[in-house]
């Protein structure tokens, strides 16, 4: 016992509260996973049956990670506390201007969302910094006693402070953050500055009202949960996955849990970024497929993309809300299994992004679900098992799913066969032109780039969303429903530094850059070791935000070694070839820099993976049948049927085939090459690709 | 490959897709403020005829522009269009709609040497040349004035760049590294498009895409001409009075097959800037046609079918070669708004009260006292929204006439254009009482910091302010003043090359949307909240809503 190491994933969702249990020892990897209801309000109580239900004791666990949509949900269903703003004079109304931009632009009832905090909430304090960061008015405190007097009165239970230029200079906010604490301790305040040093002040201030909103209520979650499994005798208190793909401690997490707002879905896309240092495919295109939506994300050279340009609620009709914190770079639609199919009354089919979710679900699920969804119509494709639906926990109700196809047939005037085939055709143009927003969009060419599929539904499309944008090949990771939990035990502690920092490439300008990598760099370093993390294992990635003179938007180049004068031109010449290669062309234009990237991240227990040696090339014994399989525009084909737990490493096969495996269904076409990696992934090479 | 229904509608997702990779391109390159954060610009596909398949577009505004362009090239040029040509146009009686700051870049698509559609690009440029800083003047009483015109030329020949165009064109502007960086990225942005629909037709077949091209077309037709059925059947008809003292008509037929807009009965062409073109007329009677009949579906050729806009020739809305033109998004949002008030009346479902309905264009330029750099801001305002039943009015988003599109952030504005502003805030002048309240207005000051600043605007709706509802109050106005250094404050509604110096402060004032319904039927509770917020003095509620 002693030489295995027990490190637990757990994800707290709106539904379920799942677990991850990997068992590392000289002997192999043993995975342990395990569903339970949510349990609000105490969530805490779900956490430890679900650990309870795996066979886990808290005590024997060496290392665990948190995963939970408590502010996500906080937000979007408005469950926070009450918030007052104090902001700079003559800009009290800055969260209702908000941007001004009508999305929905020919409806003329557009309604544009509402602030977060009332305009009698919003207080306003004399004193003004430049954009350089010099003072330009004192701040002049006399009216705060009056302004906190009243929030009291109104009820408020956080504050929120947000200065203009407070990126550039954090005095003003700092002074008036330390004079808050002071006249009204049991407060809960939070500064825009402690959050992002970004400028804009719109989307900053949002981003501390929305912080100041979840904070009483995300700290009131994670101390629970860190008593209640500390009082079971865990020895170290759980990290919490970021949406900047790492995890930090639950301690910084409580002071700001604004950052955990897009977890969900990053935690995939490390793992995918992860994997790919594995298996040495350091370009992908990662794809998570679940009930309700479909999330892709870029990963280049090993590494995700993070940015700062996160909203809510943000859609076609809405102009939603910015939340500046680092958020993985992702783009996410409304099609996933249960996403439903509908005819328009012009006879159009779309798929989503009404869902079915899991109550009724789709119609196959027999729980009076009348619409067909994607899920219905792979069914009926013969693509999933109806005799092995969902694990085989569940009886497919094949002629709900008939009916339900049947409708959208008789609409558009064609058969359930090619009804269900169209539907198919139209969730993957969805999913496909989501990828292109990610690759080609972005200058990414995608035949350099390896699709890698995981969530439920992520393997059933795979394969005919790699043809279509011809990448080099598609890989579904092993236990690719639980990927994302996996990617959580691969996380670093990792923070995500963004600071505001206008220079134009020109001498004298590089040491002062230096300056601001270095006080970030020593920012982090402490930060760091007042956690007790041992700082020579912390490592920096640095970026420059660069655009040519008089642009607005910028490119991120990765910079190596220390800035100085010497080094501006090479720089210049980074940023000139990456702008060119995204956007066709360069211009004899001066290069500017506006601010920096600073990655801080130290490894904390990660996982390792051992790979297990290569067996022999045959497959067959992993065949448990055959059975008639309709791939949409390659027709019909018999295809073997293989089980996904007998598949082992070395193995060889090829299309059409299936893999089955409780979890997820993979979707082999005719013609692809599938072989078994030394970790157990699917590999799956498409035809006339080499 | 076949045309079924899912191939088709595939290819229409992706042409969609494509006019809006096309705008994305646009939007992250390009130099000027006035592309990149208020999205004055809007990029387009069309058919080899040149009718519109799809847009990519921040602003309603734009949707229906680039059609216009292609077809006059294509009249012009005939045989000899080449791959990888480039053609370039402003002006609005050679294909450029608008004034003649927007520039149009054009680019036909071929596969095996058949044309087979065409991209397109539109973005308002910082400064063309003409007589005034930023190209628009009050004072212009001809085209001449307002800047270089570009009558449909080509400026890429099968893929060389003609550097004589191009220098001619970065010669005549006052800010030629902008004209270049804007001009390069509206390339890239065509040639995107290109490429994609190349990629698409080689995919599917030409025929196929022409196909999908054609079916998509009659979608929007079909659904136009289904949604009419909603609308009231009859005759309608409006006279307005402006700020200056003329009267606008506008009498609208609706039946069952068509949309008639008939603005013959109208004042002739202005002396000044005022004008717009007959496309510039139409452009606006279809967005406000498109925002009855099928907000949600895409805009193309067809969905603008049953409409038909008459003009006459001469006059405001059609104006002759040489008029001036730079302002016509004052006359153009008129003209939009006067349709708009027409049916409001008998469309109360689908139309709100009169909202701040001006694009407040604002033009302030000088020298940044930091950089020694000069600065440009050209922006429209936002400004208060019209109330309707059963809700109040939107505060502060832009006018009809645009959409997606970003006002500057106050610190961004500052290290940007070395000024500083004072205040953005909600502009609470009273006005817009109803049952439910119009919107409020901007109030926002900036702060000169050097001396040879300058401030050119153009606002409407400032001494007829805008309309109310059933019984409600009308909105606050538009203004912009100057308080100089001195203090002395003046109040206008155009002004052209103020001269400005150091601590002179102008204040941008947009209207409060108009209300709906009689304010002495608000809900008590609201008018309480109204108080407590700010928004109403107590004086004034007592006085409005009798409470």
């Amino acid at each position: 016992m002693s030489e295995s190491t027990r490190r637990v994933a757990t994800d707290v969702g709106g539904t379920f509260t799942d677990l991850v249990a990997i068992e590392s020892s000289p002997d192999g990897i043993k995975i342990t996973t395990a569903k339970t209801d949510t349990t609000p309000p105490d969530f805490d109580k779900g956490v430890l049956n679900v650990l309870t239900k795996g066979g886990i004791k808290p005590a024997d666990v060496d290392f665990m990670v948190h995963g939970t949509t408590v502010v996500i949900n906080a937000l979007t269903e408005r469950k926070g506390v009450t918030v007052g703003l104090i902001t700079t004079e003559g800009f009290r109304d800055t969260l209702e201007i908000a941007r001004g931009n009508r999305p929905d632009f020919f409806n003329l009832h557009y309604e544009k969302p509402t602030p977060f905090v009332p305009r009698y909430l919003r207080a306003e304090l004399p004193g003004r910094m430049t954009y350089k960061g010099e003072e330009r008015t004192p701040l002049d405190t006399t009216a705060l006693p009056k302004i906190l007097d009243n929030f009291r009165q109104e009820g408020v239970q956080a504050v929120a402070i947000s200065f203009l230029h407070s990126y550039a200079n954090t005095a003003h906010e700092e002074a008036l953050l330390h004079a808050v604490k002071k006249l009204w301790p049991e407060v809960s305040v939070v500064a825009s500055h402690q959050i992002t040093r970004e400028w804009r002040e719109y989307e900053r201030s949002n981003t501390a009202v929305l912080s100041a909103y979840v904070q009483p209520v995300a700290a009131r979650y994670l101390g629970k949960l860190n008593e209640s499994l500390l009082s079971q005798g865990l020895v170290n208190s759980p990290y919490i996955m970021q949406s900047n793909c790492g995890v930090d401690s639950l301690a910084a997490t409580s002071e700001v849990p604004i950052t955990m707002v897009e977890s969900g879905p990053a935690s995939g896309f490390w793992g995918a970024a992860e994997l790919g240092k594995l298996i040495n495919e350091p370009n992908i295109l990662a794809l998570d497929i679940g009930g309700t939506t479909a999330k892709c994300s870029l990963i280049e050279g090993g590494e995700v993309r993070i940015m700062t340009d996160y909203w809510i609620e943000r859609s076609r009709k809405s102009a939603g809300y910015p939340i500046m914190v680092p958020v993985v770079d992702l783009v996410e639609i409304g099609n996933g299994g249960g996403s439903i199919a509908w005819v328009d009354e012009f006879k159009k089919l779309h798929v989503g992004p009404r869902s079915a979710g899991a109550l009724p679900g789709p119609a196959a699920y027999g729980k009076g679900g009348v619409d067909a969804t994607t899920t219905d119509a792979n069914l009926w494709l013969g693509r999933i098992n109806k005799d092995y639906f969902c694990g085989g926990e569940i009886q497919a109700d094949m002629s709900a799913a008939e009916s339900a196809l049947n409708i959208v047939g008789n609409k558009l005037g064609v058969s359930t066969d090619e009804a269900a085939q169209g539907i198919v055709r139209i969730a993957n143009n969805n999913m496909v032109n989501a990828l292109k927003l990610i690759s080609l969009n972005r200058g990414h060419d995608t035949r350099d780039f390896t699709l890698l599929a995981f969530g439920g539904g992520g393997a059933m499309h795979a394969v005919a969303l790699g043809q279509e944008l011809q990448v080099r090949k598609v890989v579904v990771p092993a236990a690719a429903s639980v990927f994302s939990a996996w990617g959580m035990m691969m996380s670093d502690l990792r923070r995500d530094y963004f600071v505001t920092h206008l220079a134009d490439l020109e001498e004298g300008a590089g040491a002062k850059i230096e300056a601001v990598f270095a006080e970030a760099e020593s920012k982090a370093n402490n930060t760091f070791a007042e956690e007790g993390v041992d700082t020579s294992k912390l490592s920096f990635l640095r970026y420059g935000k660069f655009r040519y003179q008089n642009q607005e938007h910028t490119t991120e180049v990765l910079l190596e070694g220390t800035v100085n004068d010497a080094t501006l031109s090479v720089i210049a010449e980074q940023f000139r070839a990456a702008y060119e290669r995204e956007y066709t062309y360069r211009l004899d234009a001066p290069v500017e820099m506006v601010g920096i990237h600073l990655v801080a991240r130290a490894e904390i227990g990660k996982l390792k993976m051992m790979p297990v040696p290569l067996g022999d090339t045959d497959a067959s014994v992993a065949i448990k049948g055959t059975r008639n399989v309709d791939y949409a525009l390659e027709g019909k084909h018999q295809a073997d049927i293989y089980n996904g737990d007998e598949l082992k490493p070395g193995m060889l096969f090829k299309g059409p085939a299936i893999i089955e495996d409780d979890g997820s269904t993979v979707v082999i076409h005719p013609g692809n090459r599938v072989s078994i990696d030394a970790y157990r992934n699917v590999h799956i090479e498409l035809e006339n690709q080499s | 490959m076949s045309d079924d229904p899912i191939t088709l509608e595939i290819i229409q997702n992706s042409i969609q897709a494509t006019a809006d990779e096309m705008f994305a391109a646009m939007r992250k390159t390009a130099m000027s403020s006035i592309i990149y954060e208020v999205l004055d610009m809007g990029t387009g596909i069309t058919d080899a005829r040149g009718r519109i398949a799809s847009s990519g577009a921040g602003i309603p505004a734009f949707i229906g522009v680039l059609d216009k362009s292609v077809q006059f090239i294509i009249d012009k040029f005939d045989n000899d269009i080449k791959p990888n040509d480039v053609f370039i146009t402003n002006d609005p009686w050679h294909g450029g709609v608008t004034h003649l700051n927007d520039l149009v870049l054009v680019m036909p698509v071929f596969v095996n040497n058949e044309l087979i559609a065409w991209t397109a690009n539109i973005a308002h440029n910082s400064d063309v040349g003409g007589m005034a800083p930023g190209s628009l003047s009050g004072e212009a009483t001809e085209i001449f004035q307002e800047g270089l015109r570009l009558p449909a030329v080509k400026l890429i020949r099968e893929g060389v760049t003609d550097q004589s165009v191009m220098d001619i064109m970065t010669c005549n502007s006052r800010m030629p590294d902008f004209l270049l960086g804007d001009v390069w990225a509206a390339i890239a942005s065509v040639r995107i498009g290109a490429q994609r629909l190349q990629g698409l037709a080689n995919k599917y077949s030409v025929q196929t895409f022409q196909i999908a091209m054609e079916s998509f077309m009659d979608f929007g037709e079909r659904s136009a001409i289904a949604a009419l059925a909603d609308l009231p059947k009859g005759s309608f008809e409006l006279s307005e009075a402006q700020d200056d003292g003329r009267v606008y008509n506008v009498k609208i037929t609706i039946n069952n097959e068509a949309f008639i807009v008939d603005l013959t009965d109208n004042p002739d062409e202005d002396a000044g800037p005022t004008n717009t073109s007959r496309d510039g007329t139409i452009i606006c009677a279809q967005m406000l046609f498109k925002s009855l009949v099928n907000p949600d579906t895409p805009a193309n050729d067809g969905s603008f079918r049953p409409m038909k806009v008459l003009t006459r020739e001469g006059s405001v809305f059609h104006a002759r070669e040489p008029a001036a033109i730079g302002f016509y998004f004052e006359t153009e949002v008129r003209v939009y708004d006067l349709i708009w008030r027409c049916l409001a009346p008998h469309i109360p479902n689908k139309l709100p009260a009169g909202h701040f309905s001006s694009i407040c264009g604002t033009f302030v330029g000088g020298i940044h006292p930091d950089t020694g750099r000069q600065y440009t801001i050209i922006e429209p305002q936002i400004g208060g929204w019209g109330a309707w039943e059963g809700r109040d009015g939107n505060p502060c988003i832009f006018s009809g006439f645009h959409g997606e599109t970003y006002n500057t952030p106050a610190e961004i504005s500052e290290a940007r254009n070395g000024l500083y502003v004072d205040r953005m805030e909600l502009n609470t002048a009273p006005g817009g009482e109803g049952q439910y309240n119009g919107g409020r207005g901007l109030l926002l000051d900036y702060r000169i910091r050097t001396e040879n600043g300058f401030l050119t605007a153009g606002y409407t709706r400032s001494k007829v302010k805008p309309w109310p509802l059933q019984g409600a109050e009308e909105g606050s106005g538009n203004f912009i003043e100057v308080t100089k250094a001195d203090g002395t404050h003046e109040q206008y509604a155009f002004v052209s090359g103020l001269s400005l110096t150091t601590d002179d402060v102008i204040h941008v004032i947009t209207s409060t949307g108009a209300g709906y319904g009689d304010p002495k039927k608000r809900d008590p509770e609201a008018v309480r909240l109204d108080i407590k917020n700010g928004f109403i003095s107590a004086e004034r509620a007592r006085e409005v809503h009798g409470l």
